[in-house]
Protein backbone atom coordinates (compact mmCIF):
# COMPACT_ATOMS: atom_id res chain seq x y z
CA UNK A 1 0.00 0.00 0.00
CA UNK A 2 1.36 3.39 -1.06
CA UNK A 3 -0.08 6.89 -0.71
CA UNK A 4 0.81 9.89 -2.85
CA UNK A 5 -0.89 13.27 -2.90
CA UNK A 6 -1.04 16.50 -4.88
CA UNK A 7 -3.11 19.68 -4.74
CA UNK A 8 -4.94 20.75 -7.90
CA UNK A 9 -7.70 23.25 -8.52
CA UNK A 10 -8.44 23.67 -4.82
CA UNK A 11 -8.82 19.94 -4.14
CA UNK A 12 -6.39 17.55 -2.51
CA UNK A 13 -5.99 14.40 -4.58
CA UNK A 14 -4.80 11.37 -2.61
CA UNK A 15 -3.85 8.37 -4.71
CA UNK A 16 -3.73 4.91 -3.14
CA UNK A 17 -1.84 2.01 -4.64
CA UNK A 18 -1.78 -1.72 -3.87
CA UNK A 19 -3.89 -3.59 -1.31
CA UNK A 20 -5.77 -2.27 1.68
CA UNK A 21 -6.80 -5.10 3.99
CA UNK A 22 -7.17 -5.87 7.70
CA UNK A 23 -3.40 -5.92 8.13
CA UNK A 24 -2.76 -2.36 6.94
CA UNK A 25 -6.17 -0.60 7.08
CA UNK A 26 -5.22 1.52 10.12
CA UNK A 27 -1.89 2.46 8.56
CA UNK A 28 -3.73 3.43 5.38
CA UNK A 29 -6.19 5.61 7.29
CA UNK A 30 -3.43 7.37 9.25
CA UNK A 31 -1.38 7.90 6.07
CA UNK A 32 -4.32 9.52 4.28
CA UNK A 33 -5.27 11.62 7.31
CA UNK A 34 -1.67 12.78 7.63
CA UNK A 35 -1.54 14.25 4.12
CA UNK A 36 -4.83 16.12 4.60
CA UNK A 37 -4.02 19.68 5.70
CA UNK A 38 -6.20 21.97 7.79
CA UNK A 39 -6.86 24.09 4.73
CA UNK A 40 -8.10 21.26 2.49
CA UNK A 41 -11.82 21.77 2.00
CA UNK A 42 -12.17 19.09 -0.70
CA UNK A 43 -10.46 15.70 -0.75
CA UNK A 44 -10.59 13.15 -3.57
CA UNK A 45 -9.32 9.63 -2.99
CA UNK A 46 -8.13 8.25 -6.34
CA UNK A 47 -8.34 4.43 -6.39
CA UNK A 48 -7.17 3.81 -9.93
CA UNK A 49 -4.09 1.86 -8.77
CA UNK A 50 -5.76 0.10 -5.87
CA UNK A 51 -5.86 -3.65 -6.51
CA UNK A 52 -7.86 -4.81 -3.49
CA UNK A 53 -9.80 -3.41 -0.59
CA UNK A 54 -11.28 -5.43 2.26
CA UNK A 55 -14.15 -4.43 4.52
CA UNK A 56 -11.60 -3.19 7.08
CA UNK A 57 -10.34 -0.88 4.30
CA UNK A 58 -13.88 0.33 3.63
CA UNK A 59 -14.22 1.13 7.30
CA UNK A 60 -11.04 3.24 7.08
CA UNK A 61 -12.59 5.19 4.19
CA UNK A 62 -15.73 5.66 6.28
CA UNK A 63 -13.63 7.02 9.17
CA UNK A 64 -11.75 9.37 6.82
CA UNK A 65 -15.07 10.59 5.36
CA UNK A 66 -16.58 11.11 8.84
CA UNK A 67 -13.52 13.08 9.92
CA UNK A 68 -13.83 15.38 6.90
CA UNK A 69 -17.57 15.74 7.39
CA UNK A 70 -17.01 16.95 10.97
CA UNK A 71 -14.93 19.88 9.70
CA UNK A 72 -17.26 20.55 6.76
CA UNK A 73 -14.82 19.38 4.11
CA UNK A 74 -16.04 17.52 1.04
CA UNK A 75 -14.99 14.00 0.16
CA UNK A 76 -15.28 11.76 -2.88
CA UNK A 77 -13.61 8.71 -4.35
CA UNK A 78 -12.82 8.23 -8.03
CA UNK A 79 -11.50 5.88 -10.73
CA UNK A 80 -12.59 2.63 -9.07
CA UNK A 81 -11.46 -0.42 -10.99
CA UNK A 82 -13.84 -3.36 -11.59
CA UNK A 83 -13.29 -5.46 -8.44
CA UNK A 84 -13.13 -2.39 -6.17
CA UNK A 85 -16.31 -0.97 -7.71
CA UNK A 86 -17.97 -4.35 -7.12
CA UNK A 87 -16.99 -4.32 -3.42
CA UNK A 88 -18.43 -0.81 -3.04
CA UNK A 89 -21.63 -1.95 -4.75
CA UNK A 90 -22.08 -5.14 -2.70
CA UNK A 91 -21.48 -3.46 0.65
CA UNK A 92 -23.76 -0.60 -0.40
CA UNK A 93 -21.07 2.05 -0.01
CA UNK A 94 -21.90 3.43 -3.45
CA UNK A 95 -24.94 4.90 -1.70
CA UNK A 96 -22.95 6.46 1.15
CA UNK A 97 -19.80 7.75 -0.56
CA UNK A 98 -19.74 9.97 -3.70
CA UNK A 99 -18.08 8.04 -6.52
CA UNK A 100 -16.82 9.57 -9.80
CA UNK A 101 -15.33 7.99 -12.90
CA UNK A 102 -12.30 10.26 -13.08
CA UNK A 103 -10.27 12.74 -11.05
CA UNK A 104 -11.52 15.54 -13.28
CA UNK A 105 -15.19 14.65 -12.67
CA UNK A 106 -14.60 14.41 -8.93
CA UNK A 107 -12.77 17.74 -8.68
CA UNK A 108 -15.46 19.45 -10.79
CA UNK A 109 -18.26 18.00 -8.68
CA UNK A 110 -16.61 19.02 -5.43
CA UNK A 111 -16.51 22.58 -6.77
CA UNK A 112 -12.73 22.84 -6.70
CA UNK B 1 9.79 5.62 47.17
CA UNK B 2 10.91 2.22 45.98
CA UNK B 3 12.69 -0.14 48.33
CA UNK B 4 16.52 0.10 48.20
CA UNK B 5 18.37 -2.31 45.95
CA UNK B 6 19.85 -5.12 48.00
CA UNK B 7 23.43 -6.00 47.07
CA UNK B 8 25.25 -9.04 48.41
CA UNK B 9 29.01 -8.49 48.68
CA UNK B 10 31.12 -11.67 48.91
CA UNK B 11 34.81 -11.34 49.86
CA UNK B 12 37.06 -13.11 52.37
CA UNK B 13 38.99 -9.91 53.13
CA UNK B 14 37.46 -8.34 56.26
CA UNK B 15 38.51 -4.82 55.16
CA UNK B 16 36.04 -4.61 52.33
CA UNK B 17 32.88 -4.44 54.47
CA UNK B 18 33.70 -1.21 56.40
CA UNK B 19 35.25 0.32 53.29
CA UNK B 20 32.16 -0.38 51.17
CA UNK B 21 29.80 0.97 53.83
CA UNK B 22 31.92 4.08 54.14
CA UNK B 23 32.35 4.81 50.41
CA UNK B 24 28.74 4.09 49.56
CA UNK B 25 27.30 5.83 52.62
CA UNK B 26 25.54 8.58 50.63
CA UNK B 27 23.69 6.04 48.50
CA UNK B 28 22.85 4.00 51.60
CA UNK B 29 21.54 7.06 53.41
CA UNK B 30 19.43 8.07 50.39
CA UNK B 31 17.85 4.62 50.49
CA UNK B 32 19.28 3.62 47.12
CA UNK B 33 21.31 0.58 48.25
CA UNK B 34 21.49 -1.75 51.19
CA UNK B 35 24.40 -4.16 51.56
CA UNK B 36 24.61 -7.69 52.93
CA UNK B 37 28.00 -9.36 53.38
CA UNK B 38 29.30 -12.92 53.12
CA UNK B 39 32.88 -14.22 53.30
CA UNK B 40 32.84 -17.10 50.87
CA UNK B 41 30.62 -18.84 48.32
CA UNK B 42 29.00 -21.18 50.83
CA UNK B 43 27.98 -18.32 53.10
CA UNK B 44 26.78 -16.35 50.07
CA UNK B 45 24.46 -19.20 49.02
CA UNK B 46 23.11 -19.43 52.58
CA UNK B 47 22.33 -15.71 52.51
CA UNK B 48 20.72 -15.98 49.05
CA UNK B 49 18.52 -18.88 50.14
CA UNK B 50 17.60 -17.37 53.50
CA UNK B 51 17.35 -13.73 52.59
CA UNK B 52 15.04 -13.20 49.60
CA UNK B 53 15.09 -10.04 47.54
CA UNK B 54 18.80 -9.85 46.71
CA UNK B 55 19.08 -7.88 43.45
CA UNK B 56 22.74 -8.28 42.64
CA UNK B 57 25.86 -10.07 43.82
CA UNK B 58 29.32 -8.51 43.88
CA UNK B 59 31.85 -11.28 44.41
CA UNK B 60 35.59 -11.82 44.75
CA UNK B 61 37.04 -14.82 42.88
CA UNK B 62 39.58 -16.38 45.25
CA UNK B 63 37.91 -17.41 48.51
CA UNK B 64 38.07 -20.45 50.81
CA UNK B 65 35.37 -23.17 50.81
CA UNK B 66 33.70 -22.01 47.60
CA UNK B 67 35.29 -19.62 45.14
CA UNK B 68 33.54 -16.92 43.11
CA UNK B 69 33.55 -18.89 39.86
CA UNK B 70 31.72 -21.81 41.49
CA UNK B 71 29.32 -19.41 43.18
CA UNK B 72 28.50 -17.90 39.75
CA UNK B 73 27.25 -21.28 38.61
CA UNK B 74 25.08 -21.69 41.70
CA UNK B 75 23.36 -18.28 41.74
CA UNK B 76 20.95 -18.90 38.82
CA UNK B 77 19.70 -22.01 40.61
CA UNK B 78 18.54 -19.80 43.46
CA UNK B 79 17.17 -17.01 41.24
CA UNK B 80 17.97 -16.67 37.53
CA UNK B 81 17.14 -12.95 37.63
CA UNK B 82 19.99 -12.00 40.00
CA UNK B 83 22.88 -10.27 38.20
CA UNK B 84 26.47 -10.81 39.31
CA UNK B 85 29.57 -8.63 39.06
CA UNK B 86 33.00 -10.14 39.70
CA UNK B 87 35.93 -8.47 41.48
CA UNK B 88 39.17 -9.83 40.04
CA UNK B 89 42.88 -9.17 40.27
CA UNK B 90 44.06 -6.59 37.78
CA UNK B 91 44.95 -8.23 34.44
CA UNK B 92 43.64 -11.67 35.39
CA UNK B 93 41.99 -12.17 31.99
CA UNK B 94 41.73 -15.93 32.34
CA UNK B 95 39.45 -15.75 35.39
CA UNK B 96 37.57 -12.76 34.01
CA UNK B 97 36.79 -14.68 30.80
CA UNK B 98 35.69 -17.73 32.79
CA UNK B 99 33.45 -15.55 34.96
CA UNK B 100 31.88 -13.88 31.91
CA UNK B 101 31.31 -17.26 30.31
CA UNK B 102 29.58 -18.42 33.47
CA UNK B 103 27.13 -15.56 33.25
CA UNK B 104 28.74 -12.67 35.14
CA UNK B 105 27.20 -9.40 33.96
CA UNK B 106 30.38 -7.33 34.38
CA UNK B 107 33.64 -7.16 36.36
CA UNK B 108 35.73 -4.65 38.29
CA UNK B 109 39.40 -5.01 39.20
CA UNK B 110 41.39 -4.65 42.39
CA UNK B 111 42.25 -2.29 43.86
CA UNK B 112 38.61 -1.30 43.70
CA UNK B 113 37.95 2.14 42.24
CA UNK B 114 34.71 2.98 44.06
CA UNK B 115 33.62 5.57 41.53
CA UNK B 116 33.92 2.99 38.75
CA UNK B 117 32.25 0.40 40.99
CA UNK B 118 29.31 2.70 41.56
CA UNK B 119 28.87 3.22 37.80
CA UNK B 120 29.06 -0.56 37.31
CA UNK B 121 26.45 -1.14 40.02
CA UNK B 122 24.09 1.42 38.47
CA UNK B 123 24.52 -0.10 35.01
CA UNK B 124 23.85 -3.58 36.37
CA UNK B 125 20.78 -2.48 38.29
CA UNK B 126 19.42 -0.59 35.24
CA UNK B 127 19.85 -3.70 33.14
CA UNK B 128 18.15 -5.80 35.79
CA UNK B 129 15.27 -3.36 36.00
CA UNK B 130 14.71 -3.53 32.23
CA UNK B 131 14.99 -7.28 32.34
CA UNK B 132 12.33 -7.50 35.04
CA UNK B 133 10.02 -5.19 33.08
CA UNK B 134 10.49 -7.30 29.98
CA UNK B 135 9.60 -10.39 32.02
CA UNK B 136 6.48 -8.74 33.36
CA UNK B 137 5.42 -7.65 29.84
CA UNK B 138 5.95 -11.19 28.66
CA UNK B 139 3.75 -12.48 31.48
CA UNK B 140 1.06 -9.95 30.60
CA UNK B 141 1.27 -10.94 26.95
CA UNK B 142 0.88 -14.60 27.85
CA UNK B 143 -2.17 -13.77 29.93
CA UNK B 144 -3.69 -11.69 27.10
CA UNK B 145 -3.08 -14.57 24.73
CA UNK B 146 -4.83 -16.89 27.16
CA UNK B 147 -7.77 -14.50 27.26
CA UNK B 148 -7.86 -14.38 23.46
CA UNK B 149 -8.02 -18.15 23.40
CA UNK B 150 -10.97 -18.02 25.78
CA UNK B 151 -12.64 -15.39 23.56
CA UNK B 152 -12.03 -17.57 20.55
CA UNK B 153 -13.58 -20.59 22.28
CA UNK B 154 -16.61 -18.55 23.36
CA UNK B 155 -17.00 -17.33 19.82
CA UNK B 156 -16.79 -20.79 18.34
CA UNK B 157 -19.20 -22.06 20.97
CA UNK B 158 -21.97 -19.62 20.02
CA UNK B 159 -21.95 -20.88 16.45
CA UNK B 160 -24.48 -23.65 15.85
CA UNK B 161 -22.85 -27.05 16.26
CA UNK B 162 -26.02 -29.08 15.93
CA UNK B 163 -28.09 -28.77 12.82
CA UNK B 164 -31.82 -29.37 12.42
CA UNK B 165 -32.78 -32.82 11.20
CA UNK B 166 -35.70 -32.79 8.84
CA UNK B 167 -36.79 -35.13 6.04
CA UNK B 168 -37.47 -32.19 3.75
CA UNK B 169 -34.15 -30.29 3.89
CA UNK B 170 -30.61 -30.22 5.26
CA UNK B 171 -28.59 -27.30 6.48
CA UNK B 172 -24.94 -27.18 7.53
CA UNK B 173 -22.43 -24.42 8.23
CA UNK B 174 -18.86 -23.84 9.37
CA UNK B 175 -16.51 -20.94 10.18
CA UNK B 176 -12.72 -20.84 10.29
CA UNK B 177 -11.29 -17.64 11.78
CA UNK B 178 -8.12 -16.17 10.25
CA UNK B 179 -6.89 -14.94 13.62
CA UNK B 180 -7.58 -15.89 17.23
CA UNK B 181 -10.89 -14.09 17.24
CA UNK B 182 -12.77 -13.53 14.04
CA UNK B 183 -15.53 -11.26 12.83
CA UNK B 184 -17.66 -13.77 10.88
CA UNK B 185 -20.62 -15.69 12.19
CA UNK B 186 -23.58 -17.69 11.03
CA UNK B 187 -26.78 -18.68 12.80
CA UNK B 188 -29.76 -20.95 12.36
CA UNK B 189 -33.01 -19.96 14.09
CA UNK B 190 -36.25 -21.77 14.82
CA UNK B 191 -39.11 -19.50 13.76
CA UNK B 192 -42.89 -19.84 14.05
CA UNK B 193 -44.97 -21.92 11.61
CA UNK B 194 -42.11 -24.39 11.18
CA UNK B 195 -39.98 -21.87 9.34
CA UNK B 196 -36.23 -21.45 9.77
CA UNK B 197 -34.09 -18.32 9.90
CA UNK B 198 -30.60 -18.43 8.34
CA UNK B 199 -28.02 -15.72 8.91
CA UNK B 200 -24.45 -15.22 7.73
CA UNK B 201 -22.44 -12.13 8.58
CA UNK B 202 -19.01 -10.50 8.34
CA UNK B 203 -17.85 -7.68 10.64
CA UNK B 204 -15.56 -5.11 9.01
CA UNK B 205 -12.46 -5.95 11.03
CA UNK B 206 -10.84 -8.66 13.10
CA UNK B 207 -9.70 -8.89 16.68
CA UNK B 208 -11.37 -8.13 19.97
CA UNK B 209 -13.44 -5.00 19.05
CA UNK B 210 -14.81 -6.78 15.99
CA UNK B 211 -15.59 -9.88 18.05
CA UNK B 212 -17.56 -7.83 20.59
CA UNK B 213 -19.44 -6.08 17.78
CA UNK B 214 -20.14 -9.45 16.20
CA UNK B 215 -21.51 -10.84 19.48
CA UNK B 216 -23.84 -7.90 19.89
CA UNK B 217 -24.97 -8.14 16.26
CA UNK B 218 -25.73 -11.83 16.61
CA UNK B 219 -27.72 -11.31 19.82
CA UNK B 220 -29.73 -8.43 18.31
CA UNK B 221 -30.43 -10.40 15.15
CA UNK B 222 -31.64 -13.39 17.11
CA UNK B 223 -33.93 -11.26 19.27
CA UNK B 224 -35.35 -9.23 16.40
CA UNK B 225 -35.81 -12.24 14.08
CA UNK B 226 -38.02 -14.04 16.57
CA UNK B 227 -40.37 -11.05 16.78
CA UNK B 228 -40.48 -10.02 13.11
CA UNK B 229 -41.13 -12.57 10.42
CA UNK B 230 -39.77 -10.90 7.26
CA UNK B 231 -36.01 -10.57 6.48
CA UNK B 232 -36.20 -6.95 5.25
CA UNK B 233 -37.76 -5.51 8.42
CA UNK B 234 -35.44 -7.66 10.55
CA UNK B 235 -32.36 -6.08 8.94
CA UNK B 236 -33.89 -2.59 9.21
CA UNK B 237 -34.43 -3.05 12.95
CA UNK B 238 -30.99 -4.57 13.62
CA UNK B 239 -29.38 -1.77 11.58
CA UNK B 240 -31.16 0.82 13.69
CA UNK B 241 -30.13 -0.82 16.97
CA UNK B 242 -26.50 -1.28 15.88
CA UNK B 243 -26.25 2.29 14.63
CA UNK B 244 -27.63 3.88 17.79
CA UNK B 245 -24.42 4.02 19.76
CA UNK B 246 -21.85 2.89 17.27
CA UNK B 247 -18.86 5.14 17.99
CA UNK B 248 -16.47 2.67 16.42
CA UNK B 249 -17.80 2.88 12.84
CA UNK B 250 -17.48 -0.84 12.68
CA UNK B 251 -20.12 -2.25 10.39
CA UNK B 252 -21.37 -5.70 9.53
CA UNK B 253 -22.57 -7.19 6.28
CA UNK B 254 -25.45 -9.59 6.90
CA UNK B 255 -27.48 -11.87 4.73
CA UNK B 256 -30.61 -12.93 6.53
CA UNK B 257 -33.07 -15.41 5.03
CA UNK B 258 -36.26 -17.16 6.06
CA UNK B 259 -36.86 -20.62 4.66
CA UNK B 260 -40.23 -22.34 4.60
CA UNK B 261 -39.62 -26.08 4.30
CA UNK B 262 -43.26 -26.68 3.35
CA UNK B 263 -43.31 -24.56 0.21
CA UNK B 264 -39.56 -24.36 -0.46
CA UNK B 265 -39.81 -20.58 -0.43
CA UNK B 266 -36.49 -18.90 0.39
CA UNK B 267 -36.80 -15.18 1.17
CA UNK B 268 -33.67 -13.14 1.85
CA UNK B 269 -32.46 -9.61 2.36
CA UNK B 270 -28.84 -8.51 2.09
CA UNK B 271 -27.30 -5.75 4.15
CA UNK B 272 -24.16 -5.23 2.08
CA UNK B 273 -23.48 -8.96 1.93
CA UNK B 274 -22.49 -11.12 -1.03
CA UNK B 275 -25.35 -12.58 -3.06
CA UNK B 276 -26.47 -16.16 -2.36
CA UNK B 277 -25.48 -18.79 -4.91
CA UNK B 278 -28.38 -20.95 -6.07
CA UNK B 279 -27.37 -24.31 -7.50
CA UNK B 280 -30.17 -26.15 -9.29
CA UNK B 281 -30.61 -29.92 -9.14
CA UNK B 282 -29.08 -30.23 -12.64
CA UNK B 283 -25.87 -28.51 -11.49
CA UNK B 284 -26.53 -25.17 -13.18
CA UNK B 285 -25.87 -22.24 -10.90
CA UNK B 286 -26.77 -18.58 -10.62
CA UNK B 287 -26.04 -15.74 -8.23
CA UNK B 288 -29.33 -14.46 -6.84
CA UNK B 289 -29.86 -10.70 -7.19
CA UNK B 290 -28.45 -8.36 -4.56
CA UNK B 291 -31.20 -6.52 -2.74
CA UNK B 292 -29.16 -3.27 -2.65
CA UNK B 293 -29.03 -3.02 1.12
CA UNK B 294 -26.25 -1.11 2.86
CA UNK B 295 -24.02 -2.83 5.45
CA UNK B 296 -25.55 -2.58 8.95
CA UNK B 297 -24.48 -0.06 11.56
CA UNK B 298 -23.45 2.80 9.26
CA UNK B 299 -26.55 4.80 8.26
CA UNK B 300 -29.76 5.06 10.32
CA UNK B 301 -33.38 4.83 9.14
CA UNK B 302 -32.89 2.48 6.21
CA UNK B 303 -35.41 0.17 4.59
CA UNK B 304 -34.16 -3.17 3.36
CA UNK B 305 -35.69 -4.83 0.30
CA UNK B 306 -36.10 -8.57 0.17
CA UNK B 307 -36.34 -11.14 -2.61
CA UNK B 308 -37.85 -14.63 -2.82
CA UNK B 309 -37.11 -17.77 -4.79
CA UNK B 310 -38.69 -21.21 -4.62
CA UNK B 311 -36.24 -24.03 -4.06
CA UNK B 312 -37.16 -27.11 -6.08
CA UNK B 313 -36.32 -30.55 -4.71
CA UNK B 314 -32.60 -31.12 -5.20
CA UNK B 315 -31.77 -27.37 -5.23
CA UNK B 316 -29.05 -25.93 -3.00
CA UNK B 317 -28.41 -22.44 -1.64
CA UNK B 318 -24.83 -21.56 -0.72
CA UNK B 319 -24.29 -18.62 1.63
CA UNK B 320 -20.68 -17.50 2.14
CA UNK B 321 -18.50 -14.63 3.30
CA UNK B 322 -15.87 -12.91 1.17
CA UNK B 323 -13.25 -14.98 3.00
CA UNK B 324 -14.28 -17.71 0.52
CA UNK B 325 -14.41 -15.71 -2.70
CA UNK B 326 -11.39 -13.53 -1.87
CA UNK B 327 -9.16 -16.34 -0.61
CA UNK B 328 -5.84 -16.03 -2.42
CA UNK B 329 -3.39 -18.58 -3.70
CA UNK B 330 0.39 -18.16 -3.82
CA UNK B 331 0.11 -16.31 -7.16
CA UNK B 332 -2.26 -13.75 -5.66
CA UNK B 333 -5.28 -15.01 -7.64
CA UNK B 334 -8.63 -14.92 -5.82
CA UNK B 335 -10.94 -17.93 -5.50
CA UNK B 336 -13.90 -15.89 -6.84
CA UNK B 337 -17.55 -16.90 -7.06
CA UNK B 338 -16.61 -19.01 -10.08
CA UNK B 339 -14.62 -21.23 -7.71
CA UNK B 340 -17.82 -21.85 -5.76
CA UNK B 341 -19.75 -22.55 -8.99
CA UNK B 342 -17.23 -25.17 -9.99
CA UNK B 343 -17.49 -27.03 -6.68
CA UNK B 344 -21.18 -27.60 -7.10
CA UNK B 345 -21.45 -27.94 -10.87
CA UNK B 346 -22.43 -31.43 -11.90
CA UNK B 347 -21.80 -33.33 -8.68
CA UNK B 348 -24.79 -32.03 -6.84
CA UNK B 349 -27.57 -34.54 -7.11
CA UNK B 350 -26.04 -36.84 -4.51
CA UNK B 351 -24.35 -34.24 -2.29
CA UNK B 352 -25.57 -33.46 1.24
CA UNK B 353 -25.47 -30.01 2.82
CA UNK B 354 -22.62 -31.15 5.04
CA UNK B 355 -20.63 -32.57 2.13
CA UNK B 356 -21.26 -29.34 0.24
CA UNK B 357 -19.94 -27.14 3.06
CA UNK B 358 -16.99 -29.44 3.79
CA UNK B 359 -16.16 -29.51 0.13
CA UNK B 360 -16.10 -25.68 0.01
CA UNK B 361 -13.60 -25.60 2.90
CA UNK B 362 -11.47 -28.35 1.42
CA UNK B 363 -11.39 -26.78 -2.04
CA UNK B 364 -10.56 -23.32 -0.67
CA UNK B 365 -7.75 -24.79 1.47
CA UNK B 366 -6.34 -26.68 -1.53
CA UNK B 367 -6.57 -23.52 -3.62
CA UNK B 368 -4.75 -21.40 -1.00
CA UNK B 369 -1.95 -23.94 -0.56
CA UNK B 370 0.76 -22.29 1.52
CA UNK B 371 -0.69 -18.78 1.10
CA UNK B 372 -1.74 -16.96 4.28
CA UNK B 373 -5.41 -16.82 5.28
CA UNK B 374 -6.30 -13.10 5.39
CA UNK B 375 -9.94 -13.37 6.33
CA UNK B 376 -12.36 -15.56 8.23
CA UNK B 377 -13.91 -18.21 6.02
CA UNK B 378 -17.59 -19.01 6.54
CA UNK B 379 -20.01 -21.07 4.51
CA UNK B 380 -23.60 -22.14 5.17
CA UNK B 381 -25.38 -24.52 2.83
CA UNK B 382 -29.11 -25.27 2.57
CA UNK B 383 -30.29 -28.21 0.47
CA UNK B 384 -33.88 -29.12 -0.32
CA UNK B 385 -34.16 -32.88 -0.39
CA UNK B 386 -35.78 -34.70 -3.27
Amino acid sequence: MDITSQRTDGALIVSAEGRVDGANARKFQKAVENVIGDGDSAVVLDMESLSYISSAGLRSILLIAKGLQKRNSKFAVCSLQGPIREVFRIVGFDKIVSIYDSQGDAVKALGG
Amino acid sequence: MLRPYKILVVDDEPDLEPLMLQRMRRHIRKGRYTFVFAHNGVEALEVLNRDGGIDMVLSDINMPQMDGLTLLEQIPKVDPNIRSVIISAYGDMKNIRTAMNRGAFDFVTKPVDFKDLQITIERTLAHMQEWREALSYRDKLVSIQNELEVASRIQQSILPSEFPEDMRYQVYGNMEPARDVGGDFFDILDLDKGRMGLAIADVSDKGVPAALFMMSCRTLLKGVAIGLSEPGPVLAEVNQLLHEDNETFLFVTVLYAVYDPGSGEFTYASGGHDAPLLVRADGSAELLPLTDGIALGVVPDLDYRQHSVILQPGDTIVLYTDGVTEAQNMLGDAFEVEGLHRIFAGTLASITAREGTDSVFQTVRDFMGEAAQFDDITCLTLHRDK
